[in-house]
């Protein structure tokens, strides 16, 4: 698992907690009306975005479920998403016309300080569901663990990992960020 | 219950083959570009196919690389039957069916590992790599039954065979052997699987998804369909190099469509076009260097193709992209579903940071969140879908393109067609999917295409 993971649990103030809330909740705006550019915006310039795939292994295989040299949907730096941005926007990227309807509901936000100053390790929970068309519905549904960095008076996405319940994703993409 | 075979019961039983449904002729009209949709819709053509091609044909189940030592194993599907592929002490690779032979359960529900042995959860049947039953929770009372443990082992596929690296598997007894199997369309795998000495390998695993379409619409696409790039994946071009597709309509004399056996491959000669769209400069100046040595290992042409705008579908199901180096497998799942599984291939001796680019380049291009598969499922679903309508699935389709474009006079093996924008793979492709799908065993399959290859090279 990720280093950070074994960080103590130190609890922040309940302002420090209400700001982090807010930040998630912002984001997850902005990804149901794809505002993409706003979105990327939160990004920190050194952001490593990443949601790898799962593997069904036997418990003591002591590879583990998921590792950073391994399958993933994202493993991403800024450049990367800035392309993913730059499809989305494109008028020839079809599966997004007529637009995708997306619901991020994000819950369960646990903030700890994190191991820089000015620097949280924020967990949360997910449930992505997405519309295409007629009756196109795909649920995601996992949980995150982030890196926000203080900086002014709000943060940046400095690290984020994704994980899934799903091993064999149920959609034929992945057209949203999570 | 078993078919006799000596003293020894056969331990991978097939049905005498069932009768095949009436006036398959009349859904292909190839030569007039025209075919029914019944073939992407039926669920009596789809069980068909089940028996007359992927209970049938060589299908790929692993990459040698991925179980490189003794009880490495990986678990994956012949057409909807699970198979566990399994590492030997001698070196030598057995398939099996993952399912136990007493009460018919899984063995193995990891998608991989390493095993000293399989142990049914049910009740504990347990049994070694190579297949054989050694024992069993409360024995005795087995033992008290008479119950003979050499005749319960798990159920063996019918052969595997490798080839290049690549690992291929066949539930049917009869079948011909993987290099007749494969024929001439060796020939171009080795511009891929054999440009570098010590060959390719799978890195960073195994990336699965679910598509509601047809299987066939999959493998079609990637057996000769380049058409559709400049058009569904312009967005994702622009994403990854700031341009369109490269628009390859306008050098059809650069070139080619080549098939053999339903497998096909197109192609162009620009050594890196795939490879671009990775947007990784890294990656072009490593096949840029190494295509001089692909010249003097397999000649000119073929050190032309090694990262160059192209794809290939081997016949059923497994499909790769040169360049982009994903390698993927359309298992079917009814006739409107499949399971997708992909994987990312590059060149063993390849340096690190190469391999890792690669790895990141098929995520970003072709996995379910790749800025061109993001495309591609809507496609295919909806060309499966639109034919729930009971009018519309009576219409018909067209695959006409480049009738008059066969190269005769070639040393090149295979059926040669001029130009990659052409549906002459389709067409050979469907045309073998209608040969399988009426022969009633491999003996009456008509050979159509003439090897220029030696079976044994």
């Amino acid at each position: 698992m990720n280093a950070k993971t074994t960080l103590p649990e130190i609890p922040v103030d309940a302002e420090t907690q209400r700001r982090v809330e807010q930040f998630l909740f912002r984001e997850a705006r902005l990804l149901d009306n794809e505002r993409w550019d706003d979105w990327l915006a939160l990004m920190a310039e050194d952001i490593h975005y990443w949601m790898p795939t799962m593997e069904n292994r036997r418990r003591a295989d002591k590879n583990g479920t998921y590792a950073i040299d391994r399958g993933a949907l994202y493993n991403d730096n800024l450049r990367d998403l800035t392309r993913r941005v730059t499809r989305f926007k494109q008028p020839t990227a079809w599966a997004e016309d007529p637009a995708t309807r997306h619901a991020h509901v994000v819950s369960g936000i646990e903030v700890y300080q994190g191991g820089q100053p000015g620097e949280f390790v924020v967990h949360s929970t997910f449930v992505n569901y997405r519309s295409r068309v007629e009756k196109d519905n795909d649920l995601l549904v996992g949980r995150r663990e982030d890196v926000l960095r203080a900086e002014g008076d709000s943060f940046k996405l400095a690290r984020r990992k994704i994980i899934i319940t799903q091993s064999v994703l149920m959609a034929k993409n992945l057209n949203t960020f999570l | 219950m078993c078919n006799a075979n000596g003293d020894k019961p056969v331990r991978l039983k097939r049905r005498p083959i069932a009768q095949s449904i009436e006036n398959l002729d009349q859904l292909l009209s190839l030569e007039q570009g025209r075919m029914s949709r019944d073939v992407f819709w039926d669920k009596d053509i789809y069980e068909q196919e089940m028996e007359r091609i992927f209970a049938r044909c060589w299908l790929f189940v692993a990459h040698e690389s991925q179980i490189p030592k003794a009880g490495d194993y990986v678990s994956t599907y012949m057409g909807e039957d699970n198979v566990l592929i399994v590492r030997q002490k001698d070196g030598s690779i057995k398939g099996f069916l993952n399912t136990c032979p007493h009460r018919g359960n899984k063995v193995c529900f990891a998608d991989l590992g390493n095993a000293r042995q399989f142990v049914c959860n049910y009740h504990g049947w347990a049994f070694g790599i190579d297949g054989g039953l050694k024992g069993m929770h409360a024995s005795e009372t087995y033992e008290a039954a008479g119950m003979d443990k050499s005749e319960h082992g798990l159920h063996p596929v019918a052969h595997v065979d490798s080839y290049r690296g690549l690992v291929f598997a066949t539930l049917d007894p009869e079948a011909p052997s993987l290099a007749e199997y494969l024929g001439d369309m060796r020939y171009y795998l080795d511009a891929i699987f054999d440009m570098d000495e010590g060959g390719t390998e799978f890195v960073g695993g195994c990336v699965k998804s679910v598509i509601q379409c047809n299987w066939k619409y999959a493998s079609e696409n990637f057996v000769g369909d380049i058409l559709h790039a400049g058009w569904t994946h312009d967005s994702g071009a622009k994403a990854m190099v700031g341009g369109p597709v490269a628009e390859v309509h306008k050098t059809p004399e650069q070139s080619y469509h080549v098939n053999f056996n339903g497998h096909g491959w197109e192609f162009n000669q620009d050594i890196v076009g795939n490879c671009a769209t990775l947007g990784e400069k890294d990656l072009l100046k490593y096949l840029y260097v190494l295509q001089p040595k692909v010249a003097e290992r397999l000649g000119e042409l073929r050190s032309k193709m090694i990262g160059a705008i192209s794809s290939c579908t081997l016949f059923p199901n497994t499909s790769f992209l040169p360049g982009q180096n994903t390698f993927r497998t359309w298992h079917p799942r009814g006739p409107g579903q499949i399971e997708l599984h992909t994987w990312t291939f590059v060149n063993k001796k390849a340096p690190q940071e190469i391999k890792d680019m690669w790895r990141k380049g098929t995520m970003m291009t072709f996995s379910p969140s790749g800025v061109f598969e993001m495309d591609d499922g809507e496609n295919w679903e909806y060309s499966t879908r639109s034919n729930a309508g009971f009018v519309t699935r009576q219409q018909d389709l067209y695959l006409g393109l480049g009738h008059d474009t066969r190269v005769e006079n070639t040393d090149l093996p295979g059926n040669v067609f001029q130009g990659q924008i052409n549906e002459a793979n389709q067409r050979a492709f469907y045309q073998r999917w209608l040969d399988l799908m009426k022969a009633d065993s491999w003996k009456t399959v008509p050979q159509r295409d003439v090897p220029k290859m030696k079976e044994g090279v």
